[in-house]
């Protein structure tokens, strides 16, 4: 009976006992390691702050329209701080993962391992995001100067369609990179675009028909938009 | 051996070496120009005969790669002087005929020119457009004597125009350059120009060869720099200008780009000149100046106001970022009206305008985007412009022009005042 109880509980604890003690050394270098992350991410952040307001990078993201792009979507913090808050996050999680490490734990050490090899995908997922909605931005903006300019009436809804177009684009992008139902995405980005080209075709053909008879009699006639003999240099 | 003759070629050189030294030189620019050309030089040849017969005189082709010949037509093309009743040139008379190098455009043969007339130690130089139809002897004294009996260094030239032509002189380029540099130059990117040797060497000083300047904005830099920089300026009377329709290719939006960004990149560097400007006077005015009757012209009144409002409406918000709400508020007001109340008084002009600047100054976006942005508003001021004075005459529309341009001038102290404020 006492061979039993040892077996199941004395012995057990004696096991688990000398884990714990043979896991706390890593367990407090895990702590000191990530406290220590913690001040060391509070150093950088202070520095980037420092070194990005004498690059001027507000000024900068203000004129090349960055801020106004975070303004949009509701990023109202200045750059120069939000980078430093994204600088202050990445050694937080850097030394996350080798505090975690320290702790030597194989579930957590392949976990560790999966997620090091999506960090590069997320990180070219999180470009493509930002690239893709400055691009349309800006070629949004192209698109709504040259139609007004060219006197098209549904200017502004243009500018919205391109853009939409360019971040709809980067997003499928994205997608495809985290590898997020790539298949499906590509195909239901296909199925949009097309319908959306084909419903297109198809207004302009039947809603803008006379339009379309007009400008093209124009065009072959040359019968276009009134000139005039101003000469404005 | 001439200095600097990087941009000249091997055999400019040879004949620079031959001539050593000229008083007059006379530049013309070409690019494909065989059909017109020939006209300019002989009008040249047949100038600098007839006014300067004593002087050693040059001219300069200086070609950007014409595949029509226009360089072998320069070389051959000769003037029937008896037929004129001009004497042959006693002083002396070359063609040089050469191609340019650099970034294609006109700045770039200018530079040539500068560089040839820099080395020869040209007195007087002038240079005139190789597609002018109307040029003809006295384009050549009027722009070479001010600098060579005068005493002046830059000759502006002044065209006899339509009331309704040049608009984007009349209603920008002319009364802000007035304004900031408070000179009376009435035809600041005329295109044809007299200049001293002194001034020629100083152009070649700058580095903006690789720039816009090279490309496109070449005239209205020439004139500002002179004036910026103290140079005595002076306009001659030319009478008409006709010349090939400029790129009919060219769409609206694209050409006020190109003509208000070379002014606002002018308004860049040299704030710190204009800002210690204050009113503007007159220059000298040479030539003998005549009006004609003004032949009526086509204008698509009904095109520019709708224009406007498209541009008024669909771009509200991105003028937003830049323009006064105030400003945003009159312009939806003129948007809602009819053409028979369309007005754009010119103090809203000038703060649409000075605005404009300020914000390519702060680069607050792309400055394409801006100054194409500009369109539909410059539509505005041009439909109410001609509304407003489409019974006047030629003498009656520059009065009008004047009140606008003393809009300008009053306004100035503002955007100096706002020029180096920070976002």
């Amino acid at each position: 009976m006492k061979n039993i109880s040892e077996h199941i509980l004395t012995e057990p604890r004696k096991d688990f006992l000398q884990r714990l003690v043979a896991f706390m050394p890593n367990l407090l270098t895990c702590l000191i390691i990530f406290v220590f992350g913690f001040i060391a991410a509070w150093i950088v952040k202070y520095i980037v702050l420092k070194i990005a307001n004498l690059l001027r990078v507000d000024q900068f993201c203000a004129k090349v329209g960055i801020t106004e792009t975070f303004g949009k979507v509701g990023i109202k913090e200045p750059p120069a701080r939000l980078l430093s808050r994204i600088f202050y996050w990445l050694v937080v999680i850097i030394f996350v993962i080798i505090a975690l490490y320290t702790l030597k734990v194989p579930a957590i050490e392949v976990l560790l391992e999966k997620f090091f090899l999506y960090l590069p995908d997320l990180f070219v997922a999180a470009l493509l995001i930002i690239v893709g909605y400055i691009l349309g931005n800006f070629l949004g903006r192209t698109a709504l100067i040259a139609s007004v300019n060219a006197g098209v009436k549904f200017s502004r809804l243009l500018s919205k369609g391109v853009k939409a177009v360019v971040v709809l684009l980067a997003l499928v992008m994205a997608l495809e990179q985290l590898g997020i139902g790539s298949g499906t995405v590509i195909v239901a980005f296909t199925i949009l675009f097309g319908g959306f080209v084909f419903a297109l075709s198809l207004s302009f053909g039947l809603g803008g028909k006379d339009i379309a008879r007009q400008y093209l009699e124009g065009k072959v006639k040359g019968e276009s938009e009134e000139k005039d003999d101003l000469t404005h240099v | 051996m001439p200095e600097n003759s990087v941009i000249l070629g091997e055999d400019i050189r040879e004949q620079i070496e031959e001539v050593k030294e000229a008083d007059i030189l006379i530049g013309v620019p070409s690019y494909n120009n065989a059909r017109t050309i020939v006209h300019v030089v002989k009008a040249v040849e047949a100038g600098l005969s007839k006014y300067f017969p004593d002087n050693k005189s040059i001219l300069v082709n200086s070609d950007g790669g014409s595949v029509d010949g226009t360089m072998e037509v320069v070389k051959e093309t000769t003037v029937d002087f008896a037929s004129m009743l001009v004497r042959h040139q006693l002083g002396g008379y070359r063609k040089f005929v050469t191609p340019y190098h650099g970034v294609p455009g006109k700045g770039s043969a200018f530079r040539t020119i500068f560089e040839i007339a820099r080395v020869l130690k040209v007195k007087a130089c002038a240079v005139v457009d190789s597609d002018l139809r109307s040029i003809t002897p006295e384009w050549i004294e009027l722009l070479i004597k001010p600098i060579l009996n005068e005493g002046f260094d830059y000759v502006s030239p002044y065209y006899l125009r339509h009331k309704y032509d040049g608009t984007i002189t009349n209603t920008i380029v002319y009364p802000i350059t007035r304004a900031l540099y408070g000179k009376r130059i009435r035809q600041p990117i005329g295109g044809d120009f007299g200049f001293s040797g002194r001034l020629a060497s100083f152009y070649l000083t700058k580095d903006v060869w690789d720039t816009n300047v090279a490309r496109f904005g070449i005239d209205i830099w020439m004139t500002t720099t002179a004036v910026a920089n103290a140079f005595k300026v002076c306009q001659a009377f030319l009478g008409a200008k006709i010349h090939d329709a400029k790129d009919p290719g060219a769409d609206l939006s694209a050409m006020l780009h190109q003509v208000v960004s070379s002014v606002f990149d002018l308004t860049e560097e040299y704030f710190p000149v204009w800002s210690k400007v204050s009113n503007s006077e007159p220059v000298s005015t040479f030539g003998f100046v005549y009006s004609v009757g003004l032949e009526p012209i086509k204008v698509n009144l009904d095109g520019m106001i709708e224009k406007f409002r498209l541009g008024a409406q669909e771009l509200s918000s991105f003028y937003e970022s830049f323009l006064p709400a105030e400003l945003l508020r009159h312009l939806a007001e003129m948007a809602g009206k009819t053409k028979d109340s369309f007005s754009i008084p010119d103090d809203l002009w000038v703060e649409i305008i000075y605005n404009f600047a300020l914000a390519y100054h702060r680069r607050v976006m792309s400055r394409e985007h801006l100054l194409k942005s500009l369109t539909p508003l410059y539509l505005g001021k041009v439909a109410s412009f001609v509304i407003e004075t489409w019974e006047s005459t030629a003498e009656e529309v520059e009065k009008r022009l004047e009140e606008l341009c003393i809009a300008f001038e009053k306004a100035k102290t503002h955007l100096a005042e706002k020029w180096e404020q920070q976002v």
